[in-house]
Parts: structure tokens; C-alpha cells; sequence
């Protein structure tokens, strides 16, 4: 009995749903686009994310050869040979590898660049099988060659690069040595898509410079040997200009930097996912409303309550289903796009030159899809309760609407979610992420939507006391007022994507223009040069002077970056030699607060911004820096003299005097100079001038920017990496506009018959449109300048919480009042002009009929 | 109140109205009316013989097929929509049988909002509608909202709102319709009583007997037409 | 005369060298140069290759016969002497280790190489001390050698003493490889050495006796072009004298050069020249991982001041082939074989594909 009276109503109410759907589809298909927009957002930066790391990790597999453990040096200069025997020694390691790793040029046009192993064939042989070659013989006996010095192994996508092929002659340019190979075979064992170069590793000490420096050495334990033990066995015997690494500490160090930029992105997606919830509260509020009478008939006819709450519910959830499986696809193709066009990190920098394979993520598609179905069932869950919780009675007599002007909106819940947000936003990050930044975002979103009623409240008091001569406007202002949580429900959307585009737009303006400033700060010369190349070779003191020499030159301060890995879980830090000008703040810097004076003998160094976060040292702190080229293991003890900030390098950087540096690393190659030119002197003739002077190889890989080019370039790199998060912002607002629209046509279509009645009492046609443009331009007034303060608010956030504690950089804040402004005249024409749609919608049945019909 | 008597031009004067519904069914063909001012009259019928059609034809919010209809000898027909508006927010009106009461406004000011759309002083408008509303019945409740009010002290408020600008013609649509007999009863005393004391005339559209027992005249629209029904 | 592992061979064909490279100047095997132990005991690197080669059978506590080899090779790759890095391959060394056990029924065998530096890989020329990370051979004080090899699957722990004088090969140890005068090497042996120690199995190490026998020998340049391979026998006869013999062949299966001696146990040597040495075969064993023919058991026919002697050659068991391709080495069966009245090892090469030198 019981069964049977459950199946009629669930019969019932696929009855009422698919009616529903029929006679109005476009609702239900614009909240499902709005799901599957935002599922796929978010499924989409993850796969993204996924496949990048995936792909960067697969690089670093290969580039490591599969060894159990590896030893890496932390500068590119490598360190010394005679830590092999010594660990080849070591018990419990059944072998050793030694090699010499080297980022290697492979044409003088191209920027082409390989991964260059010198490896001991015979030891790598057993060590890291897939590093060894296979000979490909043309026309010649078999022959196991792998000793000859000038034999290289090319790995497919190294042939593919350089357009080369097996037996051809190729010149690599390295560590500021140029020497010629034949190439005689592949490396069979590297992973699609690396580029990697294998040569015999006396070949590569004596060809490259690197006569008694390794890079690496590769390790393989002895089956049942305690890792910790060997560990800790190693470690005994490791110089401080060589680290452990092991896969975990690899790939911890490529999640780490591109980690924040990631749950960025992830946050947007999700707000998407948000907005998209909106839409389809807006939208089941629009059908709830219309089929209020319907409802109540079904309550009367003996539905219950429960049913009803599950009719809408199911609602719901068949939209978000299949927006959400149509958010999957939508993602999966939107990824494999992204992937291919803007590359794994979508732009952001951090994996440059892998070009991952899109994989699919089961795990991560399931928990999309339910998010979808969450985001959807909760955006019904309202409307639904509202269903529900309708007086059969008083809705069959058309008094549903119970609005109750003299009931005073909630006071307090809006301020304490505002003040969690604010407490919340003053928590250190957790495991780097700043999690509760985000938390506080969230909260301060959900106070600011819960202030909305008594906001609008209090911004429309003072026009209550005055009587407009426009009867329209009177009536808009006094419905806004009277219906306070009817507007809040309008404003949400409004307030909510205003604000968050609001602080996304100060936070990347104040970025933006603190990083032009910054350009401007540290490129004062009037050229820069740079060796492409990598940093253990360069400019010589022979060409130095060369250059130094050419007419037209002021001054000539040459540079050198060099990535020193501080930390086997953090990526290299750039050690940057410099000249640093004591008379000149320092050098040129700009520093944060001020440069301590250097104590007697010491050398001083200054820290970038996003340094002193992640290894913690404070002005005025020593700390060891392993930077000796030639005696062995050594290591340097620097006074760290001041802070500056540095937006370009985001794994830290530490600026060292010129003198310091080679006094400390034995290395006197520079790749970059700064140029002040002498007064008269043109920039084209200087820079010919210096091509002149340099060798062929060298002056080809030799690139000359003037500052404004510099700046250009990192303004237009700013602008590609936050591309994207432009793009999620638009789609936010964009759903967010459209659940304003939703909104107002539910709450037009529940007030015909109030049009119905104004119509008969004498209320002309346009003035009930304008009554319909004054209150949506009243809400998107009120909208905007809540969106602007709680915008300015989260913007606070994000630039002192979120970017600190997920780039590790400050910023001052700027404010962009001219798209203030034009949000602010946008949005309130938007709300106009949404409302005047939807209203005119509304007018166009038959306003007299609306007041005659009982539903 | 008796004044001289002179020759009184009809208020409304329908004549040879026809109407037919969408779809081709004809509601009347031939239909004359003739209301004097202040002159009360009830029109019975049974539902769907076209009663709120014809009160909606009369307020200019319907176009007849045929036929004129004039207020104060202006034929509605060579008004455009704005000036039927304006007739209808200076001249009419109206009592619904759903009461229509906004609910965002209190209950002065929905009393007032007529008074408010001919740009009256705003003070004067809360003042005469404050007055109308003690007239109904309802006196000290002009600041409150609707939200908490019965159907009959909605009604009440409507029949205020309909007469508080004070119009030549109030329209009725079944005004009791949603109403219990006995608040029924009440309100048609009361309407039928403030019309009067407005000297307005009123047209009011009704299946109930009840209500036909306070008019000046009844009539009964069927498909033949409209015709007298005189008093028993 | 023994085979040097392919793979190690190959390294000194030399590909493209740069025009100005300093490459190294081998010296060339002279009659009439003396031998000089303990030194000669030692590495000769100016050489281009060289080896230690033991074989032997031992005898375990059980009553069982495991034939072995431990096998240290020198090479000197044909590379620019200027660089001078410490990883330059200026010599390469390598190591062979097998045993031979009828109840297993195939070899079982390891291997070690290694470019030479570091400490961790390097040949004595002082006297036999050779390195290749942990296996070693040494010979003491007490002129005894020592070898030590842990392999995957054994591990072997072996004492050799010599019971004789040593024997040189050749023309005072000047031994000829072909037609041509300067295909030689410099070429001793050490039969009859009395065999102590270990072999372990699954860590279980067993004590064995046994005998065994030392090749030494240096050379520059080796291989005649027309040969295909060779086959090599060295036995320990029970009255104490000892045989070597070997011949080299050409494409069409014909000696192309032979050689080889008797010492008796009173320590006459009788030198074998070409035409005194005639090797033929008595029965074939196909392997069936290559479909190599070997000639497994042989008919040695060598000619004495007594008359001829025949030799007949029975393997311990037919399956000794040893597959070294995984590690870069040819095809070839290397086993230990008995003979009426004396035991050794066979050596058969060039069979599967004609080998380089």
C-alpha cells in the first residue's frame, strides 16, 4: 500500500519534471552548461596540472636513468671526482655511475637545447641501463664503440629537434665550449620526448671544462641493503657542493614551484563551479516560483512534503549529472587544447620545453562529477526547501507571496563571517599553501552575500524619506526596500562576482604595476646583454675586456646567474654576481627596508623576497653558500646584508658582488653584462660593435635588449601567465550576470499579477519598465559598491596572504579606478538591461489575464 | 443630496459592443449600456459569458470587435494606450477579486498609490488615504504591511484604494469572490456604501445574488444580451 | 692462447678519431726478449691486450667434479693519450668467472669490467695484482696466487700453488700466431697448480681440491685477417706433465696456424710446430639456444720425438656454451673435458660467427 502510493508520486513527479522540462528546456539546459562549465574548468586545470607533472616527472626519470639514488651537485659546476671511489666503496652500493651532466646548445640559430650525460658506459651499463646507446651502423661491421670521444648517442626527440641524423657531424656548445660529434647511434632506453645527448665522460671532462667535476654520480643498492643506513653512510662522506636526490626529492622539487600557481588555478575553477551552483539555484528559483501554485495543488492532492523536496532535488541532480558528464568531455577536450596551445603550466612558466601527453585521470573525473551533481543539488536545495514549505492554502488563494517588509534582516551573521574571514586571513600557510587565505576569502564572500539584505536596507533608507516626482522610481525604491532578501537573492550574484573580480583585478594591477616598477628599478642601464647558453660557460676575461673596450661604451658591469640548489626538496636558487655599488643603496637593488652595514671581512649577499621565505634566513643572518668551483666540497660564508625584492625568479635568488663570487667559485665566465652607453652613442652601432668582437658560435648565441624591450617581453609574459585567470574571471562574471538575469525573470514572472494590477490602477507600460530598469539599476548600484568593498577586502587578502605565502612576494597595492569605473557603469547597465529583459518578458503576456486568473 | 435637476449626460455609454474570444466564439454581439454617475448597477451571468471581459473592455485593457464604448462621451477607441492609462488612473477604479494588494507596501501606501501616480503631494496623498482607510474600517493600520491581514481586511483596503482618487466609475470584479459568505456580505455592504458616499458610479460584475440586492439596477448578461432584471 | 672477450676487443676498433689525436704507440712481440718474474707475473700495458687466465676441475668433499675459469683481461683502447682526464679509458679491464657442474647442466657465470682508475680497477705491474671493484687476483709472497670473484649465482674463494716450474710457451716464451713474424704474443703458463678453497652456492661456501692451469700472455697484434677462430686445449696429465695445444682456423674450417708443446714430468718440452698439431672432431653438439655446432669431443693428434700422440677429448658435460652477447662478448664454449689419463679445458671459438682480433 505504502510501495504503492510512493510509486504514484514518484510517478507523479517524473510527470511534473519532465512537463516541466518540456515546456521550458532552455532553463534547465543554460544551468546544466553553467555545471558543466565550471566541472569542466576545474577538471580541465587538473588533468592540465596532472599531465604536466606526469610529464615533468617521466623527464626526470629519464634524465636520472632509473638509479636507486643519485648524487647531484649543487651548482652546475659539479664537484670533486674523488667523491666516486668513495662511495663506490661505500657497502651495501652494488654500483656506482659516474657522470657529468652538462645543458648543452646544439646549433648556432637554434635554441635547441639537450641534456648532455658524459657517462662511463661500462659502469652505466649496470647502473642506468637506459642511458646506454645502441650503435646504428651504416654500412660499417658491428662494433660496440662506446668509448670513442667523439661518438654521441642521441635520444629520438634529440634527433627530431635537431633535424640530425645517425652519422651526421653536430656541433655542441657547452659550459662555453663548442665541439663536434658524430652522432653514431640512439639512446633506445630514453622515455618519448627527452632530449638527451649521451657521450663518453673523459670526453666530456676534457672537451667541456670539467677535468676532476662531476655533476652527478648514479647509484644502485645492493638487494636487501638498508637505505637508511647507506643514507646515512653517504651523507657521512658527501661535500657540501653535492646533495642526495632521490625520485621523491625530484619530483617534491618540481611540485613545489609550480605548486601554488596550480591550487590557483584550482580555486578559480572551483569558483566557477560556484557560480555555476548560482545559476542553477537562480534557475530552480525561477521554475520553484512558477510552479508554486503547482506545487500546492499536488500538496493538496495529497503529495507530501518530503516528495516535493525530492522532486526538486532530483531536479537538480539530473541537471547536474549531465552537466557534469558534460563537463568531463567538455574538460577533457578543453585540457588536451590547452595542452596544446599553451602548453602544461597554461602559461604560468614552470615546466618550460616539456610537451606533456594528455593522460586521464579516472579518480579525478569521479570526484568532478560529483562535485557537479554537489554544486547543483546544493544550488536546488533552497528552491527546494521553498517547494516544500509552501501553504497549499494560502498559495491557492495567489497570497504566496509572503513578503514581510516590517521583519528586520539578520544582524549578526554577516558580521561574524566577515570577522572569521578576517581572522582567518591572518594564519600562516599550511605546507606552503595558504589555505586559510582561501578560507578566508570564502568566509568574507559568504559574510559580504549575508550582509546583502540589511546593506540594501540600509543604503535605500535615506532615499525612503525622500518622494520621488517619478512614480516609477518611487515604486522601484520602495519594492527594494520592502523585499529586501528577494533583492539579496539578485544581489548575491551580482556581489559575489563583482567583488572577486574586483580583487582579482587589484591584486593583478598592483602586481603588474609593482612589477613594472620593479623592471624599471633593476634595469636602469641602457643595454642588456646575455650568452645564451648555460651557466657554467660564458663571456671570458679575455672577451670581457674585448668588450669592455668598444667604443661608446660608459661602463660595462658583467653578470652571471648561476642555479645553486640549496635544498634537495626546493628547486635551485639563482645566485646572481653582480656589481653592487655601496655608494647606490646597493647597486641598484630594490631593497626592502634597509642594507646592514657588513661586519669587518665579511662578504655580503642580499636575499630576494621569495628567498629569505623559503629558506628562512633574515638580514644579518651568515649562512653557507656551496659555490666553489675548484676546491672541493669548500663553501663560502656569506652575511646576508639586506632583502630586495625580485618578481622574476620565484625559487629564490641571492645577489652576490662580482668580486665575491669569483673570489669564492673560481669561476670568471660571465653570460650577461649591463651597458651603459657614453653620451652620443647609438645603441645599433655599440651593439655590432660587440657582435664584432666575439667569436662567430658566441656572437650568435649573443642576444642584446634594450630595457623598454625587457620590459615589454615580462609585461607580455605577466600577461600570458594570467591569461587564464582572466579567462576564469569572464566565465564568472559571465555566470554570474546570467544568474542575476535568472533571478529577476523568477521574481518578474512571480509579480505579474502586480504589473497586472499597476497596469489597471493606471500605471503606463513604460512605467513599469523604467520601475523594472530603476530596480535593477538600484541593485547593481547597491551591488556594486558592496562588490567594490568586499572586493577591496578579499583583494587584501590575496595580496598580502595568498600571493605571499604562495609566491613568497609582496606588492603594493594599486588601484585600478578606470576599470572601477567601468565595472561599476557595466554592471549597473548589466542589472538594468537584465531586468528590463526580463521584465519586458514578463509584460508581454497578458497583463490582465494575469490578474483575473487565479494561477 | 439632492441637487437641480437637469439632464444628466450618461457617464458610460456602451453600445453595439461585440466581442468574440479567441477561437471564434462570440461573447456578445449587440451589446448597450447606459450608467448615469453615481449610479450603482451589478451585472449577473453566469461564469464565462464574458462579465470580466466586459468590465475589461470598459477600463480600455481589452479592444472590442465592434461597437463603442465612451466615458464621459470620449470613445475609448480613438484613445491611444497612454491616454486609456491616464482615463483609467484619473477616472476609474477598481476592486478585484483577488484583492492585489502589494505586499512591500504598507497598507497607506497602497491605499495612496493611485493618488501617487497623479503626482499628488505626497503628504496629502498619505493624509487621504489615512482618512479612506478609517472609512473602511481600518483606522490606525495605514503603517502596516499586508503580510498578516485577513481577505476581508484586504478587501477593505482595495475598496479604499479604488476610491481614494476619487474616481467617476468604480470597476468590481466578483470583489466577494474569495470571500467567506459572511465577510462577503460585509464587504459588499461596505463597497456598496462607500461608493455611494463618493458619488461615483460603479459597475460591478458578480454571480451572486447577494450582491445584485444592493445596485440600482441588475442585469443579467447571457448570450443574447444584457437584460434588465427587475427587482423582486 | 686464449680468447679475449669480444666486447673488450671491439673497443680498440677505433671509429672516428679526431685528425690530430695522439694515439697510443703499441709495441710489437720480439723474439729473444726474456722473461722476468716477478715482473712479468704483472701488467704489461704498453700491450695492447692481455690476460690471466685459469681453468681447472675441482674436486668437492661430496665427490662431485665442477669444472671452472677465472679470467682477468687487460685491454689498451686505441684513445687520444692527451686527454687527461682520470676517467680516460687508457685501459680497460675485464673479468670472467663460470663453473661447470653436471647437475646443473649449463655454465653458470659473471662477469666484471671496468675502465681503470680511481683505486676501484687496476692491474700491478710489480706483480699479479689485479682489481676489478670487489674480485681480485693476487699472487703473495709465497708465490701462491689467490682469486677472489662473487658472482650472481656463486662466488668463488680460490687458493693456487704451483707445484712446477713455469712453463714457457713458444720460443722462450715468444709464441707465433700465424705466417706473419709479428703475429705473436709473449706467452707463459703455470700447469699442475694445486687448487684450494671455496665455492660457495646460496651463500653456502663448500671447500674443494682441485688442479688447474695459468695462462699468461701479452700481445699487440694477434689475429692473422683470414681467421675465423680457434680451438684451444690445455690438459694436466696424471703423470704430471701437461699439453697445450691449439690451432687457428680459417673461413673453410682449414688451419690457417697450430701450435702448442709437451712438457713431461721430468720438464722436457717438446715445442709443437704447425704441421705437429692435427685437431679432429669426434662428435658435434648442436646448442639449442643458437644452433651452434660445436665439435665437442675431439681427437688431438699431436706430434712427439716418440711418435704421435692421440688425445681423445670427452667434455664433462656437452652444454658449456657461453652466451656473453647481454654483456656486450660473443658466442664461444669454453669446458672442461677429460682425456684418458688427464684432465683440462677445451676452448672453441668462432664457431657461431667468425671472430675479430
Amino acid at each position: 500500500m505504502r510501495s504503492e502510493r510512493n510509486s504514484i508520486s514518484t510517478r507523479c513527479a517524473r510527470w511534473m519534471i519532465a512537463g516541466e522540462w518540456r515546456a521550458h528546456p532552455g532553463r534547465a539546459i543554460v544551468a546544466a552548461i553553467a555545471i558543466a562549465i565550471g566541472v569542466a574548468l576545474g577538471f580541465a586545470v587538473h588533468l592540465i596540472n596532472a599531465s604536466a607533472l606526469n610529464e615533468f616527472a617521466r623527464a626526470v626519470r629519464t634524465v636520472n636513468g632509473d638509479s636507486d639514488l643519485q648524487i647531484h651537485s649543487v651548482t652546475p659546476f659539479g664537484f670533486d671526482e674523488a667523491l666516486y671511489p668513495k662511495l663506490a666503496r661505500l657497502s651495501g652500493i652494488a654500483g656506482a655511475s659516474p657522470a657529468v651532466e652538462l645543458s648543452a646548445g646544439t646549433s648556432e640559430d637554434d635554441e635547441t637545447r639537450i641534456t648532455l650525460l658524459g657517462l662511463d658506459g661500462l659502469r652505466a651499463g649496470f647502473v642506468t641501463p637506459n642511458l646506454i646507446g645502441r650503435r646504428v651502423e651504416i654500412g660499417a661491421p658491428e662494433s660496440e664503440d662506446a668509448l670513442d670521444e667523439s661518438s654521441l648517442f642521441l635520444s629520438q626527440a634529440a634527433l627530431d629537434e635537431t633535424r640530425k641524423n645517425i652519422g651526421d657531424t653536430i656541433t655542441l656548445s657547452a659550459a662555453g665550449h663548442e665541439v663536434a660529434f658524430t652522432i653514431v647511434g640512439t639512446l633506445p632506453g630514453v622515455a618519448e620526448g627527452q632530449s638527451i645527448g649521451a657521450i663518453d665522460i673523459a670526453a666530456a671532462q676534457w672537451r667541456f671544462g670539467q677535468l676532476g667535476r662531476l655533476q652527478r654520480i648514479d647509484l644502485k643498492l645492493a638487494g636487501g641493503a638498508d637505505a637508511e643506513n647507506i643514507r646515512a653512510n653517504i651523507i657521512a662522506v658527501l661535500p657540501a657542493d653535492a646533495e642526495i636526490v632521490s625520485q621523491e626529492s625530484a619530483a617534491r622539487r618540481s611540485d613545489s614551484l609550480s605548486r601554488a600557481y596550480r591550487v590557483n588555478l584550482d580555486m578559480l575553477a572551483l569558483m566557477a563551479l560556484l557560480s555555476g551552483a548560482f545559476l542553477v539555484y537562480s534557475a530552480q528559483s525561477l521554475s520553484v516560483a512558477r510552479r508554486r501554485s503547482q506545487f500546492a495543488l499536488l500538496r493538496v492532492l495529497g503529495v507530501q512534503r518530503r516528495a516535493l523536496l525530492a522532486q526538486v532535488l532530483a531536479e537538480g541532480a539530473v541537471v547536474g549529472g549531465i552537466g557534469a558528464g558534460l563537463g568531463l568531455v567538455l574538460g577533457l577536450a578543453l585540457a588536451s587544447a590547452a595542452l596544446s596551445f599553451l602548453g602544461g603550466d597554461l602559461g604560468g612558466g614552470y615546466f618550460e620545453g616539456t610537451r606533456p601527453q594528455l593522460i586521464f585521470a579516472p579518480v579525478a573525473a569521479a570526484v568532478f562529477l560529483v562535485l557537479g551533481l554537489l554544486a547543483a543539488l546544493f544550488g536546488s536545495l533552497l528552491p527546494a526547501r521553498e517547494a516544500a514549505r509552501a501553504q497549499p492554502a494560502v498559495v491557492l488563494k495567489n497570497e504566496g507571496d509572503v513578503i514581510d517588509p516590517s521583519a528586520v534582516p539578520a544582524v549578526w551573521t554577516a558580521p561574524i563571517l566577515l570577522a572569521l574571514g578576517g581572522g582567518a586571513a591572518l594564519v600562516p600557510a599550511v605546507g606552503d599553501l595558504p589555505v586559510f587565505g582561501y578560507l578566508s576569502i570564502a568566509l568574507m564572500l559568504a559574510g559580504g552575500v549575508a550582509a546583502m539584505p540589511l546593506l540594501a536596507r540600509l543604503l535605500l533608507a535615506p532615499l525612503q524619506r525622500f518622494a520621488f516626482a517619478a512614480a516609477s522610481i518611487d515604486l522601484a525604491l520602495k519594492r527594494l526596500w520592502g523585499a529586501p532578501s528577494q533583492a539579496a537573492i539578485a544581489l548575491c550574484g551580482i556581489v559575489a562576482s563583482t567583488s572577486l573580480m574586483v580583487a582579482m583585478a587589484v591584486m593583478i594591477a598592483s602586481f603588474r604595476i609593482s612589477v613594472d616598477e620593479w623592471m624599471v628599478q633593476v634595469l636602469p642601464s641602457d643595454l642588456y646583454l646575455h650568452v645564451e647558453g648555460d651557466s657554467s660557460g660564458g663571456l671570458d676575461v679575455e672577451l670581457q675586456k674585448k668588450l669592455a673596450a668598444v667604443p661608446g661604451i660608459a661602463m660595462i658591469d658583467f653578470r652571471k646567474n648561476v642555479p645553486l640548489r640549496l635544498s634537495p626538496d626546493q628547486p635551485p636558487i639563482a645566485v646572481m654576481a653582480r656589481t653592487v655599488d655601496f655608494n647606490d643603496a646597493a647597486g641598484g637593488l630594490p631593497l626592502i627596508g634597509q642594507s646592514l652595514p657588513v661586519p669587518e671581512g665579511a662578504v655580503p649577499v642580499w636575499l630576494s623576497e621569495p628567498g629569505q621565505w623559503l629558506y628562512g634566513y633574515r638580514p644579518g643572518d651568515f649562512l653557507e653558500l656551496p659555490i666553489g668551483r675548484e676546491t672541493a666540497g669548500e663553501t663560502t660564508r656569506v652575511f646576508v646584508a639586506g632583502i630586495w625584492r625580485d618578481y622574476a625568479r620565484q625559487q629564490g635568488s641571492i645577489v652576490i658582488g662580482n668580486e665575491d663570487y669569483t673570489k669564492a667559485s673560481g669561476d670568471v665566465l660571465r653570460t650577461d653584462a649591463a651597458v651603459d652607453l657614453a653620451p652620443g652613442a647609438r645603441p645599433r652601432d655599440v651593439i655590432d660593435a660587440m657582435r664584432a668582437e666575439l667569436p662567430p658560435l658566441l656572437a650568435a648565441r649573443l642576444t642584446v635588449a634594450e630595457p623598454q624591450e625587457l620590459r615589454a617581453l615580462a609585461m607580455q609574459i605577466f600577461d600570458r601567465s594570467f591569461a587564464v585567470t582572466y579567462l576564469l574571471e569572464a566565465i564568472a562574471i559571465l555566470v554570474g550576470l546570467s544568474g542575476v538575469a535568472a533571478t529577476f525573470s523568477a521574481q518578474t514572472l512571480a509579480r505579474t499579477k502586480e504589473f497586472g494590477m499597476l497596469r489597471h490602477v493606471g500605471v503606463l507600460r513604460r512605467q513599469i519598465v523604467a520601475m523594472l530598469a530603476a530596480e535593477g539599476a538600484l541593485l547593481g548600484t547597491i551591488g556594486v559598491v558592496a562588490g567594490l568593498a568586499l572586493g577591496l577586502a578579499i583583494s587584501q587578502v590575496l595580496i598580502n596572504v595568498v600571493n605571499p605565502q604562495s609566491f613568497h612576494w609582496t606588492m603594493e597595492t594599486r588601484l585600478p579606478y578606470g576599470l572601477f569605473a567601468t565595472v561599476t557603469i557595466v554592471l549597473i547597465a548589466a542589472a538594468a538591461g537584465t531586468a528590463l529583459f526580463a521584465g519586458r518578458r514578463a509584460l508581454s503576456g497578458d497583463a490582465v489575464r494575469a490578474v483575473r486568473e487565479d494561477w | 443630496m439632492h441637487g437641480p435637476i437637469i439632464p444628466v449626460a450618461p457617464l458610460l455609454s456602451v453600445s453595439a459592443l461585440k466581442k468574440a474570444v479567441p477561437g471564434g466564439r462570440v461573447l456578445f454581439g449587440d451589446l448597450d449600456l447606459t450608467l448615469k454617475p453615481g449610479e450603482f448597477v451589478a451585472i449577473t451571468g453566469e461564469s464565462g459569458v464574458g462579465k470580466s471581459t466586459l468590465l475589461n473592455l470598459i477600463a480600455g485593457l481589452d479592444v472590442a470587435d465592434a461597437g463603442s464604448i465612451a466615458i464621459d462621451g470620449v470613445a475609448l477607441d480613438s484613445l491611444s494606450d497612454d491616454a486609456r492609462t491616464l482615463l483609467r488612473r484619473d477616472r476609474i477604479g477598481f476592486v478585484f477579486q483577488a484583492f492585489h494588494i502589494l505586499p512591500h507596501l504598507t497598507l497607506a501606501q497602497n491605499v495612496a498609490l493611485p493618488l501617487v501616480l497623479q503626482r499628488g503631494s505626497s503628504s496629502d496623498a498619505m493624509a487621504r488615504a489615512t482618512q479612506l482607510l478609517d472609512s473602511v474600517g481600518l483606522a490606525g493600520r495605514g503603517p502596516d504591511y499586508p503580510k498578516a491581514l485577513s481577505g476581508g481586511e484586504l478587501q477593505r483596503v482595495a475598496i479604499a484604494r479604488a476610491l481614494v482618487h476619487r474616481p467617476a466609475l468604480i470597476l468590481a470584479d466578483e470583489p466577494t469572490g474569495n470571500l467567506d459568505p459572511e465577510t462577503a456580505a460585509r464587504i459588499l455592504d461596505l463597497f456598496a456604501k462607500q461608493v455611494r458616499v463618493s458619488g461615483a458610479a460603479a459597475l460591478l460584475v458578480t454571480h451572486s445574488s447577494v450582491a445584485a440586492a444592493v445596485a440600482d439596477r441588475t442585469m443579467k448578461l447571457t448570450r443574447e444580451g444584457l437584460a434588465e432584471i427587475h427587482a423582486v | 692462447m686464449r680468447l679475449v672477450i669480444g666486447f673488450v676487443l671491439s673497443l680498440l676498433a677505433g671509429a672516428s678519431l679526431a685528425a690530430d689525436a695522439q694515439l697510443p704507440a703499441y709495441p710489437e712481440v720480439r723474439p729473444g726478449v726474456a722473461l722476468n718474474f716477478p715482473a712479468d707475473h704483472g701488467a704489461h700495458p704498453d700491450f695492447r691486450t692481455e690476460w690471466w687466465y685459469i681453468t681447472g676441475l675441482l674436486d668437492t668433499a661430496d665427490g662431485k667434479t665442477l669444472g671452472f675459469q677465472v679470467t682477468f683481461f687487460r685491454t689498451r683502447p686505441q684513445i687520444d693519450q692527451r686527454n687527461p682526464s682520470a676517467f680516460v679509458p687508457k685501459q680497460i679491464l675485464f673479468a670472467h668467472a663460470a663453473i661447470s657442474d653436471v647437475a646443473v647442466g649449463h655454465l653458470l657465470h659473471d662477469q666484471r669490467v671496468a675502465r681503470e682508475g680511481f683505486g676501484l680497477a687496476q692491474a700491478s705491474t710489480a706483480d699479479t695484482d689485479v682489481v676489478i671493484d670487489d674480485w681480485n687476483l693476487k699472487r703473495g709472497a709465497d708465490g701462491n696466487f689467490r682469486a677472489h670473484v662473487a658472482g650472481k649465482e656463486f662466488t668463488l674463494d680460490l687458493n693456487f700453488s704451483p707445484s712446477q716450474a713455469i712453463m714457457l710457451q713458444g720460443e722462450g716464451g715468444y709464441s707465433r700466431k700465424g705466417p706473419l713474424g709479428s703475429q705473436a704474443s709473449h706467452y707463459y703458463s703455470m700447469p699442475h697448480l694445486k687448487v684450494s678453497g671455496t665455492v660457495a652456492r646460496g651463500g653456502k661456501p663448500a671447500a674443494v681440491t682441485g688442479s688447474a692451469w695459468l695462462d699468461r700472455e701479452w700481445s699487440s697484434s694477434y689475429l692473422d685477417p683470414n681467421a675465423v677462430g680457434w680451438d684451444w686445449v690445455g690438459l694436466n696429465l696424471d703423470d704430471g706433465s701437461a699439453l697445450m695445444a691449439f690451432q687457428i682456423r680459417k673461413a673453410d674450417g682449414s688451419a690457417l696456424w697450430a701450435g702448442g708443446s709437451f712438457r713431461s714430468a721430468d720438464g722436457t718440452t717438446q715445442r709443437f710446430a704447425p704441421e705437429d698439431v692435427r685437431f679432429t672432431t669426434g662428435r658435434t653438439w648442436r646448442s639449442p639456444r643458437t644452433n651452434t655446432d660445436y665439435p665437442v669431443e675431439r681427437m688431438l693428434v699431436v706430434r712427439l720425438p716418440t711418435g704421435e700422440r692421440e688425445f681423445r677429448l670427452t667434455p664433462l658435460f656437452d652444454d658449456q656454451e657461453l652466451d656473453s652477447r647481454g654483456a656486450g662478448g660473443p658466442v664461444y664454449w669454453e669446458g672442461a673435458v677429460r682425456s684418458p689419463g688427464g684432465r683440462g679445458y677445451l676452448e672453441l671459438t668462432g664457431y657461431f660467427k667468425p671472430l675479430k682480433l
